[in-house]
């Protein structure tokens, strides 16, 4: 019976299956593993030896859970950043996107000095998406096999890239790894770069972040483009926020990580799910009720997410869905975030210039930071490249 | 195979709690009537009644009074009396060690999706997904009718009209799921559903369409359909769309969606928020049989 429900659970979360548990030492041990077809891009040596190395060890579900999720590839990349005359692709992996809705971007990536090479996708629409699955897929997968792209701007968020993810060879990026850019349902490709591929991403305003002309952009949405070009280019970036009475203070350092909740969610327990043991982990959210941002805060805690952090930083969750009035929740995004972090000794800060929001600056997933959270300030700085 | 609690007989006793959202104790009287009239002996938790913004009591008060219920020898099932939202609060605050000794059947959907999938992926214990407190406002109501049923040891056997999306075939295994928003909550989780060779069911109320895809692909990525041997769809009810039309119905998107796989997959099951919501029994053994003329699914001895 025992061994029985350790094979269930060893079959869970990455979509592998333990074929031979041994008893060692008083632990049970997954002798021999096997990976399903959608781990194409990672060796099944690879895998193995990285489940041994992060214990392999089966003593509780929660560990098990935890053990198929360490698993890195060899070595973590970074992408190059561009230079002048460098070419960037246009993407619509999710909601579709207008040839003049990305007009903008292509103009101000060319003040940038970069090439826009236009995707198949922009201009398509298939009911909300930027074109049938196929096509999109389709049209990611060229631009991930295009060694002259350097980096891939995702034009819209939406929904749909969790239609395609499984459909795409990341392999190509290993050899020729470049930035993809983007946010909200974007999130699904940062994580799954970050928890299959290895690769860092940036977390950035898409094409509707670009003016058509700037005098009808407020200095705050221009200053916030900026920082994607700064990111692309490789600049040091360092974001200042005024401080937040509810912050919890600290310096840490670590690898930075998060996106959207509800994909965070919605990706938990499947194969792109992120570690975030030692990580500096944000969150944003836009459109969500304050019970349903609460239950994601308990799924969050419930994967094991929060407990092992370098820092938690809270974007903004905007557009927040009224309560039934008969019923209101009763509780602020403050006190939400506070009940989930009360045990941890980590910093946390709030208000921090990620969300769906004017002031959405560009952070690079997967590279290291400098966090600072203080009386006077909260301080990102990037580490990495 | 989950363990099943003892069946309920005439002079046994009742709990109702409302470990998630607030009911008001009134909206219990035609439960209380019901069950008594039954032969059931009612006790009305602390939390019945009891208000804590949206929550039927703070999150302490929910976890005691159901910890209560579970605990106390003198109770031989507990009906939830409400949904909503709470569960994924007090969860993990849970002590099962005397339950799992002497267990008793829990009763509710919705938010208790949760509490189900806990007790059958940690507990293997079965329990009843079934309608809650509200629905005994009617009393002819056929869903609590199978409840009386499951309640008393009935072998359940429901059979629902064909509809053109089903998939033919025939299943059997432990029946599990509940509503899918709960289900892909828990994903990633420790109480998370086992990748058994089980037959899933799936119910939801009040979401977008392109949010139930969302879920559904979820689940699918977490290898959950890959030991999957049927899929009973309930009812979608009360389902958003947005601005721009999603370009396909719940049924169609489904569909679509365990196309890969060749389980048999039944449409139209009455399970929902809405009227049709029969008692099922989480955890047992069941047979799904799926024609081009008829659905039959039952519970196997």
């Amino acid at each position: 019976m025992m061994l029985l429900r350790v094979i269930y659970f060893a079959s869970s979360p990455a979509g592998g299956r333990c074929t031979k548990v041994q008893k060692q030492h008083g632990r049970l041990v997954c002798e021999e593993f096997v990976v399903k077809s959608y781990f194409y891009f990672m060796k099944r040596s690879i895998f193995f030896k990285q489940l041994l190395l992060t214990g392999g060890a089966i003593a509780s579900g929660q560990e098990l859970m935890a053990a198929p999720f360490s698993s890195k590839p060899k070595k973590w990349l970074v992408p190059p950043s561009l230079k002048s005359g460098d070419a960037i692709g246009i993407t619509c992996p999710s909601g579709f996107a207008l040839q003049e809705d990305i007009a903008p971007a292509v103009q101000y990536l060319e003040k940038w000095g970069l090439r826009v090479v236009v995707g198949k996708t922009v201009g398509k629409k298939d009911h909300t998406f930027g074109g049938t699955d196929e096509e999109r897929a389709a049209d990611f997968q060229s631009m991930v096999a295009n060694s002259e792209l350097k980096a891939i701007l995702c034009a819209r968020g939406g929904y749909g890239a969790v239609r395609i993810i499984d459909k795409i060879d990341f392999s190509p990026l290993r050899r020729n790894p470049k930035w993809v850019i983007g946010y909200s349902d974007i999130t699904v490709f940062h994580c799954h770069l970050h928890a299959l591929v290895g690769m860092a991403s940036i977390h950035a305003k898409m094409t509707e972040g670009f003016p058509s002309d700037p005098a009808v952009f407020e200095p705050t949405q221009l200053q916030a483009l900026d920082t994607l070009r700064q990111a692309l280019l490789g600049e040091k970036l360092t974001y200042s926020v005024p401080p937040n009475p509810r912050n919890r203070p600290g310096e840490v350092s670590g690898i930075l990580i998060g996106g959207n909740l509800k994909i965070l969610e919605t990706l938990a327990g499947t194969p792109s799910d992120i570690d975030t043991r030692d990580k500096i982990f944000f969150v944003e959210d836009v459109g969500e009720a304050l019970y349903s941002i609460d239950r994601m805060f308990c799924n969050l805690k419930r994967s094991g997410k929060l407990s092992q952090l370098k820092a938690l930083i809270v974007g903004s969750f905007t557009n927040i869905r009224p309560d039934d009035p008969e019923e209101p929740f009763g509780r602020s995004i403050y006190d939400i975030v506070w009940e989930q972090v009360k045990e941890y000794d980590y910093p946390v800060c709030f208000d921090f210039c990620v969300g769906h929001q004017k002031n959405n600056v560009a952070l690079k997933c997967g590279v290291q930071h400098r966090l600072q959270v203080s009386s006077e300030a909260t301080t990102l700085t990037i580490v990495g490249s | 195979m989950s363990i099943q609690p003892p069946y309920l007989r005439k002079g046994d006793t009742i709990g109702i709690v409302c470990p998630s959202g607030y009911l008001p104790l009134e909206d219990t009287n035609a439960c209380v009537q019901q069950l008594q009239e039954w032969g059931f002996r009612v006790r009305i938790g602390v939390t019945v009644g009891n208000k804590y913004h949206g929550f039927a009591g703070t999150d302490e008060e929910r976890c005691a009074d159901l910890q209560q219920m579970l605990d106390d020898p003198s109770i031989h099932a507990i009906l939830c009396g409400r949904g909503g939202y709470g569960m994924s609060r007090i969860i993990d605050r849970l002590d099962f060690r005397s339950f799992r000794k002497s267990p008793k059947w829990i009763i509710g959907f919705s938010d208790i999706t949760l509490l189900h999938a806990h007790l059958f992926s940690r507990l293997h214990i079965s329990s009843f997904h079934a309608s809650m407190a509200r629905a005994f406002a009617d009393k002819n109501s056929p869903n609590i009718k199978t409840l009386h049923s499951a309640l008393t040891g009935k072998i359940s056997r429901y059979q629902c009209l064909p509809h053109q999306l089903n998939r033919r075939g025939e299943a059997v295994g432990p029946l599990i799921g509940g509503n899918l928003s709960l289900l892909a909550h828990i994903t990633g989780t420790q109480t998370a559903l086992p990748k058994v060779g089980a037959i899933l069911f799936l119910e939801d109320v009040g979401e977008y369409l392109y949010n139930i895809e969302r879920m559904f692909i979820q689940l699918k990525r977490s290898g959950l359909f890959s030991n999957l041997t049927g899929l009973v769809v309930g009812g979608f009810t009360e389902t958003k769309d947005s601005k721009i039309p999603f370009g396909a119905t719940v049924e169609e998107l489904i569909s679509a969606q365990v196309e890969e796989f060749s389980f048999p997959v039944c449409f139209g099951f009455p399970v929902s928020h809405a009227d049709s919501n029969v008692a099922l029994k989480h955890g047992a053994m069941h047979r799904l049989r799926v024609t081009g003329r008829s659905v039959l699914f039952e519970e196997l001895k």
